[in-house]
Parts: structure tokens; C-alpha cells; sequence
């Protein structure tokens, strides 16, 4: 799939003006109606089955389906525009799928474009009493530290589930190098599981971490999202080499992996966007 | 019976082959958890480094309280001391 990128606006200030207000309605649709779900949709779903796994199999797919229509209606509103390569590697099942995190709705992208995953997410949203509900039901995993979060995700992989961890645990810090923590590899390690890199850039500041949702950015943000070959993790924990040494070789290579892939889409400038920009899996 | 540099030189060689760090980070007063960089699960592959080169019996209970590398060297020399963990 891949989309153009629509010509310059003639209008720049008014366009800007719509996008925040659609901005503010996008984040009002996405807070009531996720609320609207999880006392609905979701519950619904899960009492319709007896078995965990098949209630699971549908929200998983309910939310695949609701995130889409997210991001449909995101870009209806003239918020943002986006480009996505490399789509069918993440049919595979089984996959440990790792994404930098620069901006607030890449989960909504990433879970609106992979047909059943489990996800780690923030341990917080288990208080949290509109959500802890619907993450439990959908088989989301806390990212609690230590042993319990590794043995965790290696049981969903060996069930030939996908894992999404955003291995930076939050949004990434504009303008400073990619801080990776090393759970994302120590679980690719532990379960061997090919890891299946996903690199998301935003050509614009959007969404980051410090900025507030109505300092909409000057011009619309268009979002590239390259889904890379998979990386063997076996080949890090040859015989020999203790885990902590080759997480740690794993997690660097991918930070370099990431901010290479960045640095590239966003070299290519504006009016190269259409074409796919130079990937480097023999930087793997 | 080793002396307490030599202890300090040979944790600092674990330390150093198994989290790739430089070795002038490696000081007494340096915290793991902060200054290193070493998690809950680096503790237990650095307690599997130690025991196999020390050759003693370790019990991750005698590494709960390890909070710097000088805990660390007090602890293999504790170790070492011991003749119920030969």
C-alpha cells in the first residue's frame, strides 16, 4: 500500500487551523469512544465465548479493525499522511515485532497493521479502570521487570503469536540519540523468536513526547513506516556468549539499525518520499 | 588467599567481559543499577560469571544486598573466606 503525498497546501495557516481542530477531535473521538468500547464492544466480546483464546482471537481483531478506522479517520481529517513498506512480513506468526517510538499513535498504527499480536504495555494501565479490563482480555503483557515479563512473552511467541514491544518503553526523546532498553532483545534471546524490526518516522515534530496536541506542527506530518527483514537472534547467542553480553551487542545493533533507517527516510527529502528509501539489512 | 586488589581486578575483568564496559568505569564507589547499566536479569548472568571464576558455590541470596562493585568484591572475598562453599 502506498500513498502520495498530496501537493503543498495553498493555505498554509488555514490548513494549519484545521489540523488542530481536528486534532482535538480526534483525541475526544479516541478517549469516549475507547471508553464507549471497553464497556461495550469488549465485554461483549468476551462474554460471547467460554474460551479465553477465542474471545481473545476477537478482540484482537475488533481493535485491529477499530485502530484502522482510527488512522482512516485521522487522515480524513487532514492530520497526517503516511507511506508504509514491507507490510506482508508482518503476516508471519511468531514474531518478536520492535519499533522506535517517536510519536503517540504509532501503537494505533502498529496494531491497526498486524493481524494478532500480543502487545507489552505500560504496567499502569492495569489501574487503570476503563482499560485494565480490555488489555487483560487481549492478552497485553505488563512490562514488569525481570524474569516474569520474559517468560511471559516467550510463552505467547511459542504459541506462534506475535509480541509488539517498543523496546525504548516511551516515546523517544526528540533530537537525542534512540535510548533502547535491553528487555526487547533479552526476550528475543530467551524465546528465540526472530525479531522483526519496524522503523516509524515522522518527517515533523507530531505528537512527541513534551509537546501538547494543539501546537499542531506547521505543515502536515507525514509518517513512513519500513517493516525491515527479520533478524535471527540466534545468531547473538552463539555457545559461549552470556546473555547479558549478547543482549547488549543485539540492542545496540538495533538502535543502530533504527537511526540509520531515520536518518535515510528523512535525508531523502520531501520530494523523494515516494520512493522506498534505501533499507540496510547488511548493517544486521 | 588473594588480596583485595586482586579480587577487585578480577570482578572488574567479569565486569568488563560481560557488559562490554570500559574498565576505568569500573570503580568501588561505581553503583550497579545506575552508573553501570546492569539490570535484574545482568545480575543473575554476573552471579553464573562469578561462581564459574571463583569456583565456589554461590547463592544469589549472598548478592541481594550488592549495590556497588565494592559490595561485589566484599562479596566474592566473603566467598572466598568461606570453606563451606568450596
Amino acid at each position: 500500500m502506498r500513498v502520495a503525498r498530496p501537493r503543498e497546501t495553498r493555505w498554509p495557516a488555514f490548513n494549519r487551523a484545521t489540523r488542530r481542530i481536528g486534532t482535538g477531535v480526534a483525541f475526544a473521538t479516541f478517549g469516549i469512544g475507547g471508553v464507549l468500547l471497553s464497556l461495550t464492544l469488549f465485554p461483549a466480546l468476551r462474554l460471547a465465548s467460554r474460551d479465553r483464546a477465542v474471545a481473545r482471537r476477537r478482540i484482537n481483531r475488533a481493535l485491529r479493525a477499530v485502530m484502522a478506522l482510527f488512522i482512516w479517520f485521522m487522515k480524513r481529517l487532514g492530520l497526517m499522511t503516511y507511506t508504509l513498506h514491507g507490510l506482508e512480513r508482518l503476516a508471519a506468526p511468531g514474531r518478536l515485532i520492535v519499533a522506535n517510538h517517536p510519536t503517540l499513535i504509532d501503537v494505533v498504527f502498529m496494531l491497526s497493521l498486524i493481524p494478532a499480536a500480543g502487545v507489552v504495555v505500560k504496567q499502569a494501565l492495569w489501574r487503570n479502570p476503563a482499560l485494565r479490563w480490555p488489555v487483560a482480555w487481549a492478552g497485553y503483557i505488563p512490562n514488569s521487570d525481570g524474569p516474569a515479563l520474559i517468560e511471559d512473552c516467550g510463552r505467547v511467541l511459542r504459541g506462534g503469536r506475535s509480541l509488539l514491544v517498543f523496546p525504548e518503553g516511551t516515546r523517544s526523546v526528540p533530537g537525542e540519540p534512540l535510548a533502547l532498553k535491553r528487555g526487547a532483545a533479552q526476550i528475543a534471546l530467551a524465546s528465540h523468536a526472530d525479531i522483526l524490526p519496524v522503523t516509524i518516522v515522522c518527517d515533523t515534530p507530531f505528537l512527541t513526547k513534551d509537546s501538547v496536541w494543539y501546537r499542531v506542527p506547521v505543515r502536515r506530518p507525514h509518517y513512513t513506516i519500513l517493516v525491515g527483514e527479520p533478524i535471527a537472534a540466534s545468531e547473538y547467542a552463539e555457545s559461549g556468549v552470556p546473555h547479558a553480553t549478547a543482549a547488549r551487542r543485539l540492542t545496540a545493533r538495533l538502535a543502530q539499525y533504527f537511526t540509520r533507517n531515520i536518518e535515510s527516510v528523512l535525508g531523502h527529502g520531501r520530494a523523494a518520499m515516494r520512493e522506498p528509501p534505501a533499507m540496510h539489512p547488511s548493517s544486521l | 588467599m588473594q588480596t583485595e586488589q586482586e579480587i577487585f581486578q578480577q570482578v572488574r575483568g567479569v565486569l568488563v567481559d560481560l557488559f562490554e564496559l570500559a574498565p576505568e568505569r569500573i570503580v568501588p564507589e561505581a553503583r550497579l543499577y545506575q552508573e553501570l547499566d546492569i539490570d535484574s536479569l545482568d545480575a543473575i548472568d554476573l552471579i553464573i560469571e562469578l561462581k564459574r571464576v571463583t569456583g565456589r558455590k554461590v547463592q544469589p541470596e549472598q548478592f541481594r544486598h550488592v549495590r556497588t562493585v565494592e559490595d561485589v568484591v566484599r562479596a566474592v572475598r566473603e566467598l572466598l573466606a568461606d570453606p563451606s562453599t568450596a
